[in-house]
């Protein structure tokens, strides 16, 4: 490790520290109004903002979707509201001890967690809805209070990390020694990065296609780190994947099947979704998609299938979304419309199993700089 | 009433009863028994009624064999504590049809003359057995009666009559009859625990044939105000009526009791002289001119009887046929009806055929019609077209039939006197009720009299929720003249009236532990069948209905709203109780502290007050 990059985690390290203090003198703070009102004898509210469909805009100066400044006031005096105000407290408190003993868990254990306490969610989604309340009052994305989705994605690549969680304190890995990948969870999303030599982070939509790319060996061909989102990416994968750019200056670039769910998969790392208008930590707005796209088809002469109902009934919906409204984005929709078909990443292989990494990638590479 | 007779002459009355059975409720074993049940126990009721006696009923069947299934004989008695029957009625009173004492306009159970008679003939026909009537009236003595019915000539024949000593006045009544008690048995409790619910007054039991007991007490020891006999409104009056009213006003049997053969002695100076017939007639002769009418009238009969006053007082004048010249009567001593000619050339014939003149159109208005004075009766004549001083006596059938309509349209009559009805009462429905369901909401309430097509009525109602109300949805009680009607629901304008309401505007919905007690009192029920058991749509009983109902739902919404409110505030302080230490415990970590922050306050103040509830039931 370099002295320079050394000075840099070192810095990092202060940073993250700094940002945990900040996160539980908030917590406190907020711990602290309730109390006092309480005391007083007064029942205890606090301001949470409007997370209603009304007042999700769409910001065209961030490239994302946002919170409006409708917000409304949940009260302890409104019994319709005094049990979500209790689970929410609970779950401040709970954030708080997670954040203080750096330890994570998980939505789900957070649902069962609840039931030590006579907190009763009647399912997992009415916890996983006081989750994004917490988020939306403190708009700071869960993973800060140390609660992880399930879903795991995965990422390969010569970048060094240094871990903070518990027990690994210091640590440091490369990511590039284990040809399976390295799933992404709560150790990686909270770790250090030290150190990389990739030039750019390729985030792909698929499972198989990223075990293909490891072993074309993209990573050292391309000076890339490789990231497979596993679909719709999970925030701690987007969180990551806005740090590589932040933090590391890594251009990021996308590639999914060429279908408007992959268009839309891509749209959602490049500026997030409306679900999580509530922060704005998760987007990477300067994030290419590079393909499948539905000129590709015709293009590459790739084989394809036939649009569902519901595939064609999605590409209307995007349409009316503001950030379909010029681009690539608007063209290649407009294209799937025509065509009413489409094309995985898989189909390249009519071509031979490398034809993807050997033909395809190369372009899109070249054509991404002038993106 | 001679009408009516005539018409019953014609037919036997086992064909009589055959062809009305029906209507009289004596369809089947079930029924009938139901029926029969009613019968004698609303004439005990009355008779307790009448003579403001605090009625104690007891009613009892038994069967004959244990054994038989069902249908079979049952023996069915019902003992009441009223004023018994005078002896020599009480052959006519169950012996023949249409005799009864209740046809004067005023509100009673009983309107026909015919249910003891019906249940006697039902039960003589099916077990071929008599039926045995017990009757003090004194107190002292009791007549004990067995009697058949003569189904050929209709007429009474006594089996057996005896006396005894006993200590208490009333009457029983005991019949064998077949029936069917394992169908009946829910309609017959069914209705002596609502007749005990609209009789608050009575005290009620019944034996039942499984050895059951059911016993309800007096809840109340005052009587209702007993109803006054009043005459008819022109409004409720048809031809038919008004023929039979000039048939009676021009000439009235009289009753030939005791008192009326004392009035004509003493009116001729014989008080202490038993006189042979020919020189009564001939004391009548020189005394004529001081006679009143009345008197005339009785010494006119007893030219044709030929009797002294001896025989006179073992007699009952049933019938005066004028235009045929026949007088018949009922001999209490071979208890038989006979009949004398009438002479017509003598003077005694012209005395009585001059009454049958009748009176003058305004007489006759003002003294047989109750809100007709001498001006509203001269006005009538008038609007009528009829001479004021025109005889009744001589009207034409025409002339009759433009009277009557002329009676309906005129519209200067007064509405129609309500004193002879006798609703039970607010305060006694109110603790009657209270006391049947111990509800959580109670109210009710009597309208105003009322009239429809000149019958006096009047509408009390009850509704009550909640408490010890075991049913769900309304559950409606209805009573005609304090009568339980459980039969043909469906069809009955109070069902109607209940049915078209919106409850849930009144805050009772789903099935709410809901209680209606509707009560309609009139000199004339309007009972779409003579089953009485529902009563029609009339539209001004229907109103009369309808504004009660729901003056009554908005009090129960009120207390609904009430009662919400304090559920309400109830569950929100449960919530706060349950919620509000939570809090406290999760703050207190999240700001740091080691004590809890002192969250009782805001928990006292919101508890409800305990007695809110309390304070909603006296509403
Ligand atoms: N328990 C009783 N005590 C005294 N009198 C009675 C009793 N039962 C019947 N009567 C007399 O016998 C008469 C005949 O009774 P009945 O039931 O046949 O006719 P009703 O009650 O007048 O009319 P309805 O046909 O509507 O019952 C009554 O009007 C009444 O005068
Ligand atoms: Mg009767």
């Amino acid at each position: 490790m370099s002295k320079k990059s050394e000075i840099k985690a070192k810095k990092i390290s202060k940073k993250a520290l700094e940002k945990q203090k900040n996160i539980l003198e908030m917590l406190k703070s907020h711990g602290a109004k309730i109390y006092e009102d309480l005391d007083n004898g007064q029942f205890p509210k606090f301001s949470i903002p409007s997370r209603s469909v009304s007042n999700i805009v769409y910001d065209k100066k961030l490239r994302q979707y946002i919170l409006g400044n409708s917000s409304a006031i949940r009260s302890s005096k409104n019994t319709s509201q005094l049990r979500s105000f209790t689970q929410l407290m609970w779950l401040a408190f709970f954030a708080n001890r997670l954040t203080n003993e750096k330890k994570s868990s998980t939505l789900r254990d957070i649902y069962y967690s609840s039931q030590a306490f006579e907190i009763d969610f009647e399912d997992q989604s009415e916890s996983d809805n006081i989750i994004v309340d917490l988020e939306a009052v403190t708009s700071r994305p869960r993973e800060d209070f140390h609660i992880f989705p399930e879903e795991r994605s995965s990422i390969f690549g010569d970048l060094t990390i240094e871990y903070t969680i518990p027990g690994y304190e210091g640590k440091s890995m490369n990511l590039s020694n284990h040809p399976d990948g390295y799933a992404i969870g709560p150790s990686l999303t909270t770790c250090e990065l030290v150190d990389t030599s990739a030039e750019i982070v390729i985030a792909i939509e698929k499972g198989g296609l990223f075990t293909r790319f490891v072993e074309e060996q993209v990573d050292k061909k391309f000076k890339s780190i490789i990231i497979n989102t596993g679909g719709q990416a999970p925030r701690s994968t987007r969180t990551l994947l806005k740090r590589l750019h932040d933090e590391m200056n890594l251009p990021v670039i996308i590639l999914t099947d060429g279908d408007v769910y992959g268009e839309h998969i891509a749209m959602v790392i490049k500026s997030g979704s409306a679900n999580a208008a509530h922060l704005r930590e998760l987007t990477v707005p300067d994030a290419k998609w590079v393909g499948v796209w539905a000129t590709d088809i015709e293009k590459y002469k790739l084989p394809t299938i036939p649009m569902t109902e519901s595939d064609i009934k999605r590409c209307y919906d995007l349409q009316k979304d503001p950030r379909y409204i010029d681009g690539i984005w608007k063209k290649e929709l407009e294209v799937f419309l025509r065509l009413k078909r489409k094309a995985e990443l898989e189909a390249f292989s009519k071509y031979g199993l490398t034809n993807i990494t050997d033909k395809y990638l190369p372009q899109k590479l070249e054509l991404a700089k002038s993106l | 009433m001679s009408l009516i007779k005539e018409k019953f002459n014609q037919i036997s009355p086992s064909e009589f009863f055959y062809r009305n059975r029906d209507l009289a409720g004596f369809s089947n074993p079930s029924r009938s028994l139901y029926t029969a049940v009613r019968e004698f126990v609303e004439n005990g009721l009355d008779a307790c009624d009448s003579k403001g006696i605090l009625p104690d009923i007891h009613l009892t069947i038994k069967a004959v064999d244990q054994e038989k299934p069902d249908p079979k004989p049952y023996i069915l008695t019902v003992k009441d504590n009223g004023p018994g029957i005078e002896t020599k009625h009480v052959p006519l009173a169950f012996g023949t049809v249409l005799y009864g004492s209740k046809f004067g306009l005023k509100q009673a159970r009983g309107m026909f003359g015919l249910g003891a008679t019906m249940a006697i003939l039902y039960g003589q026909i099916t077990t071929n057995k008599p039926v045995t009537v017990k009757s003090s009236t004194d107190g002292k003595t009791m007549e004990i009666f067995e009697l058949l019915l003569d189904i050929q000539k209709n007429k009474p024949v006594i089996l057996k009559h005896t006396t005894k000593d006993v200590s208490k006045k009333g009457l029983s009544v005991s019949i064998c009859l077949e029936g069917d008690y394992s169908k009946a048995g829910s309609k017959i409790r069914d209705y002596v625990y609502q007749t005990s619910l609209i009789t608050p007054y009575a005290s009620i039991t019944f034996d039942d044939p499984k050895g059951e007991k059911y016993s309800y007490p007096r809840m109340i020891n005052t009587m209702p105000k007993p109803p006054t006999i009043i005459r008819p409104h022109p409004y409720g009056t048809d031809v038919e009526t008004i023929r039979r009213m000039i048939v009676d006003s021009q000439f009235e049997i009289p009753t030939i009791d005791d008192i009326m053969i004392e009035k004509v002695r003493k009116d001729l100076g014989l008080s202490k002289k038993n006189l042979s017939f020919t020189a009564i007639m001939e004391k009548a002769k020189k005394k004529w001119k001081t006679l009143s009418r009345q008197v005339r009238v009785v010494i006119a009969l007893m030219s044709f009887l030929k009797m002294d006053f001896e025989k006179l007082s073992k007699i009952r004048i049933e019938d005066l046929d004028v235009p045929n010249k026949k007088l018949f009567y009922w001999d209490f001593g071979d208890s038989t009806s006979k009949s004398v000619e009438m002479d017509p050339e003598s003077q005694y014939y012209k005395q009585l055929t001059n009454t049958t003149q009748g009176e003058t159109l305004t007489a006759f208005l003002t003294k047989k019609f109750q809100r007709v004075g001498p001006s509203t009766a001269i006005k009538f004549a008038e609007f009528a077209g009829f001479k004021p001083e025109k005889r009744i006596g001589t009207m034409t059938n025409q002339e009759l039939a433009h009277l009557s309509d002329s009676l309906q349209k005129f519209d200067d009559f007064m509405g129609p006197d309500s004193s002879c009805l006798a609703p039970l009462g607010e305060a006694p429905l109110e603790k009657g009720m209270t006391k049947f369901f111990k509800p959580d909401f109670l109210t009710v309430l009597q309208r105003s009299a009322s009239a429809y097509s000149g019958f006096p009525f009047i509408v009390e109602m009850g509704i009550a929720y909640g408490g010890e109300i075991s049913t769900r949805g309304i559950k409606v009680y209805r009573y005609a003249n304090r009568i339980p009607l459980l039969y043909d629901e469906g069809s009955d304008v109070v069902m109607k009236v209940v049915n078209e309401i919106d409850w849930s505007r009144y805050k009772a919905k789903g099935d709410p532990p809901l209680v209606i007690v509707s009560h309609i009192c009139s000199t004339r029920i309007p009972y779409k069948t003579a089953g009485k058991e529902n009563v029609a749509d009339r539209p001004e009983i229907e109103r009369e209905l309808k504004l009660a109902i729901q003056f009554m739902a908005r009090k129960l919404s009120v207390f609904m709203n009430k009662r919400g409110q304090a559920e309400a505030a109830k569950k929100r302080a449960n919530l706060y109780a349950k919620y509000v230490p939570l809090i406290a415990q999760f703050c207190t970590e999240l700001a740091g502290k080691k004590k809890e922050p002192n969250f009782q306050k805001i928990l006292h103040d919101e508890t409800p007050i305990e007695n809110e509830e309390k304070a909603i039931e006296n509403e």
